[in-house]
């Protein structure tokens, strides 16, 4: 097979695939209940369960339910949201684009203080850095997010004021707009330089405290790569031809070290993401990590289904594009008769 | 070398920690933060800023109250009727209210301009009245107005008239003061989807328009509200800005208001220990507020509708005797000084204190007696057997830590009884909670507040309430008749003191009668930034019973 006929199949296919998916998504949502109850008071009468039943068609078999809802994707509405009052499709996009950008400047940190910690502790081996980097790397494993995060607000933001806590300053964000709502960006487009500060200002502690879990990981990763390499004959080499020790260390070891931290760096990227919720919550972060937490207490049902067949569907695409670069790398890959 | 450099770096940066620690502190106690802007640290996000969708007691209601007017007000510092967009308070003295108390009569303020830039008209009022009627939204209160009114009606542009069903002691503290009745744009609904019966407008429910001393500003989901001051307000200009830090952990709230970063925080009682003896910090502590903390009783239990760890008959609440031991083997004084942390009043009456009718005097369950427990459940043939019963309240708050001494009390009581405390979430709560019959022996909430004790004694009391028919108390009152006339007699009396002792002889009636155990009536508690002048709580008011526009720093 062609690899464009290749590429026809899985795009005809993908339809059917997110069909089964959103099956699957609102039956297993279901299984936990009737949505109802998010719209409801504990004041209201029978019959006014029965208007809002009917209001958002949950008065009809789940059959039919259904349909009201992948219709309702069709055109765009994915429900209201009880805990955020509004569309789901209206406060989603937002709320992505401040998880994504907290998560990446996580990553950046985790990937930065990770690789230098790393370096750092692999070329003094067994010596005093090599020991306080441990410490730190097991720390950062070890420490429950939930407590760093609260420590880190203790010190910085409660007692120091040196670090604010949200996602910015309101009246700074209200003062350029948000084409992308992922504020760093946002103000770069707009060319200000105090809503830039004020992202970054604001994202300092959360990322730290989701960054150094990640950061130990890397770290370890980078040490252990940078030992070995260090031991190879070609180290040895570059030393004999009278290489500084520092060319050889960057140039040559930490380069070829990189590569098993880089397939590290990848996967921590998902712990990232998964550890946003915590530290969404404790850092007033007004991201999709703690929008779900409440979604998920309060049983608001039409914001957890956008968000599970928003990553399903996000999965698939992206099954789809690795398949098709993977087969176009390797030819060798069978594509099917 | 190297190491050196790091020991050298290690000693520098907590040498900098603390030489900056004893500067910021020094200076955190001298400094305003952000001048001109209260910073509220709210607890709830609201479901709806739409006064004819609000539901009450929810988190709606306290951004209604800043940004909407209504015709009456109740004052900071007592309970009185005064003047708002209505330019006097009506009575049969001043021939506001008709002889035979059906017709009230309002005049409306002149020289009155909405945040859009229209003017009031008593077209407005009757307006927003209608509206709220005819949208009838199952989640809000239209049901004040629509159980009180018959007609409304402009005299003209500035005089409104409201014909009543039939006479109402309470209609003025309850419907006209109540965040429903708010005053609402004609001109900006018309402009953004109208009226539609049933259905809500999108437009309203996140969007403000009213002639209130704050106009609304923003709203983002899961973060904040924003309001701004409105400089062409009929009576005194707010003096500060307002952010309202919307949800979050406690502890954060905590933090942030000792850090200076909140001006006023709402928590629970339970947080205050937290910031007793904080610098910078006042609790304000003064009042109670008007939600009593209840249990009910099931009187309508379905046949084999209990959960299966249930061991009581469905007509286990049917007998006085055991309703009761119920409201005798509490103890109130581990209740109050543990999770309320003593910022409470025992009150076991359902009309609370602070609102006309109270009795002080009336009998009440206000201390633990085990022994007279004991002897009603000996009486009602229960103690030899033993009995085991759920009760379903919403997880992590007041209710279940109620429910919790509850279990403690009835079980320290007799090793053969056990309460089952299901903790679930608000939604399940919700859903279970809005069921008719109702599948649980017992649940346990709080009362929404109210200004007149009409509204707790339908509500709560009646037997063809709200809850006395959801509960079936005409199954288990000893004289339902003479309680339902009691009630219906005092929400027509209109002379104070008849009206009064109408309630006084009620509250006798239901001590040897309870349909509730009310655990305690929470004080009111709040804290706040010293810096933040002209403090003031109204438990009348909307949660957290704070008016934004009376403060300053």
């Amino acid at each position: 097979m062609q690899l464009r006929d290749y590429i026809l199949r899985r795009v005809i296919i993908l339809p059917i695939l997110i069909l089964g998916v959103s099956i699957i998504v609102f039956v297993l949502t279901r299984v936990g209940g009737s949505p109802i109850g998010i719209y409801l008071s504990h004041e209201m009468t029978p019959d006014e369960v029965a208007q809002i039943e009917a209001r958002f068609n949950l008065d009809q078999p789940v059959w039919v339910q259904y349909i009201y809802w992948a219709r309702g994707i069709f055109q765009g509405d994915f429900g209201w949201s009880g805990v955020a009052a509004a569309p789901v499709t209206d406060v989603f996009p937002n709320k992505l684009a401040a998880t994504m950008e907290l998560a990446i400047a996580s990553g950046l940190v985790a990937v930065f203080l990770g690789i230098s910690l790393g370096t750092y502790a692999g070329a003094r081996r067994n010596r005093l850095p090599d020991h306080a980097t441990r410490i730190v790397a097991v720390s950062g494993a070890s420490l429950p997010q939930f407590w760093f995060g609260i420590l880190l607000l203790i010190v910085f933001w409660a007692n120091l004021g040196l670090a604010p806590i949200g996602r910015s300053d309101a009246s700074i964000w209200s003062s350029i707009s948000h084409p992308t709502g992922i504020y760093t960006v946002d103000a770069i487009l707009a060319g200000s330089i105090s809503a830039f500060w004020d992202a970054i200002w604001h994202l300092i502690l959360p990322a730290l405290t989701l960054g150094y879990g990640a950061t130990a990981i890397i770290a370890r990763m980078m040490r252990s790569s940078l030992v070995e390499e260090l031991q190879q004959d070609y180290v040895d080499a570059a030393r004999a031809k009278g290489l500084a020790e520092r060319i050889v260390l960057r140039r040559h070891a930490r380069r070829n070290a990189l590569v098993p931290t880089v397939t590290v760096i990848g996967l921590t990227f998902g712990f990232l993401l998964q550890g946003t919720i915590t530290v969404e919550i404790i850092f007033r972060w007004p991201g999709l990590g703690r929008w779900m937490a409440d979604s998920v207490l309060r049983g608001d049902q039409a914001t957890l289904m956008t968000y599970v067949l928003f990553t399903s569907v996000l999965f698939l695409l992206v099954n789809l594009v690795v398949d098709v670069i993977y087969a176009y790398l390797d030819r060798r890959v069978t594509l099917g008769k | 070398m190297i190491q050196l450099n790091w020991r050298t770096g290690i000693a520098g940066l907590f040498a900098g920690t603390g030489i900056a620690l004893s500067m910021t502190a020094s200076s955190l106690a001298q400094e305003i933060n952000n001048p001109g802007l209260l910073v509220h640290a709210a607890d709830d996000e609201p479901t709806t800023l739409d006064p004819a969708q609000v539901e009450p007691g929810e988190g709606g209601e306290t951004v209604i109250l800043q940004v909407y007017d209504r015709l009456l007000d109740i004052g900071p510092a007592s309970p009185e009727l005064i003047p708002s967009l209505a330019t006097k308070v009506p009575s049969t003295d001043n021939g506001l209210i008709s002889e035979d108390g059906m017709i009230y009569t309002f005049p409306i303020r002149g020289g009155v301009i909405f945040h859009d830039g229209s003017e009031l008209t008593a077209h407005d009022v009757k307006y927003s009245w209608d509206r709220a009627m005819a949208m009838d939204l199952p989640e809000g209160n239209a049901g004040a107005l629509i159980d009180a009114i018959d007609s409304t009606d402009v005299v003209d542009d500035y005089t409104f008239r409201v014909a009543l069903k039939e006479p109402s002691a309470s209609f003025l503290n309850s419907v006209v003061v109540s965040m429903v009745a708010s005053i609402v744009s004609e001109d900006a609904v018309e402009a953004n989807g109208g009226i539609q019966a049933g259905s809500p407008n999108t437009f309203m429910a996140g969007n403000m328009v009213g002639t209130g001393p704050y106009k609304f500003a923003a709203w983002n989901r899961n973060e904040n509200i924003q309001l701004e001051v409105f400089d062409a307000y009929w009576g005194d200009n707010a003096n500060l800005d307002v952010r309202i830090e919307i949800g979050g952990d406690p502890d954060v709230r905590v933090l942030g208001l000792r850090a200076g970063e909140f001006d006023t925080v709402e928590t629970d009682p339970s947080f205050i220990a937290d910031l007793e003896g904080a610098e910078g910090v006042t609790i304000y502590s003064g009042g109670l507020l008007l939600e009593p903390l209840h249990i009910g009783f099931n009187l309508n239990i379905p046949e084999s509708a209990l959960p299966d760890e249930d061991t009581i008959p469905a007509n286990f609440f049917h007998d006085p005797r055991v309703r009761q031991a119920f409201n005798y083997a509490f103890d109130y004084e581990a209740f109050l000084n543990g999770p309320l942390a003593g910022y409470g009043e025992f009150n076991s009456h359902y009309i609370p204190i602070g609102i006309f009718g109270h009795d002080e005097n009336a009998p009440r369950f206000a201390a633990q007696d085990l022994a007279k427990a004991e002897e009603l459940f000996r009486d009602a043939g229960y103690w030899d057997e033993g009995f085991s019963v759920s009760v379903i309240t919403e997880e992590g708050n007041l209710f279940a830590l109620m429910c919790l001494v509850l279990k403690d009390s009835i079980e320290k009581l007799n090793p053969k009884f056990r309460i089952n405390v299901l903790a679930v979430a608000e939604s399940v709560f919700d859903d279970a909670h809005s069921q008719n019959p109702l599948e649980y022996a017992m649940w346990a909430k709080n009362a929404d507040p109210a200004a007149d004790p009409d509204f707790y004694m339908q509500a709560y009391i009646h037997p063809d309430g709200e809850w006395g028919e959801v509960h079936g108390f005409s199954n288990g009152y000893r004289d339902g008749e003479a309680v339902a006339s009691l009630i219906d007699q005092a929400a027509v009396e209109l002379d104070p003191g008849k009206r009064a002792a109408i309630y006084s002889e009620l509250q006798t009636l239901l001590y040897e009668d309870p349909m509730w155990l009310i655990a305690a009536q929470e004080g009111v508690v709040m804290a706040h930034r010293d810096w933040l002048k002209g403090f003031a709580m109204q438990p009348l008011w909307p949660r957290p019973s704070l008016k934004f526009a009376l403060f300053n720093k």
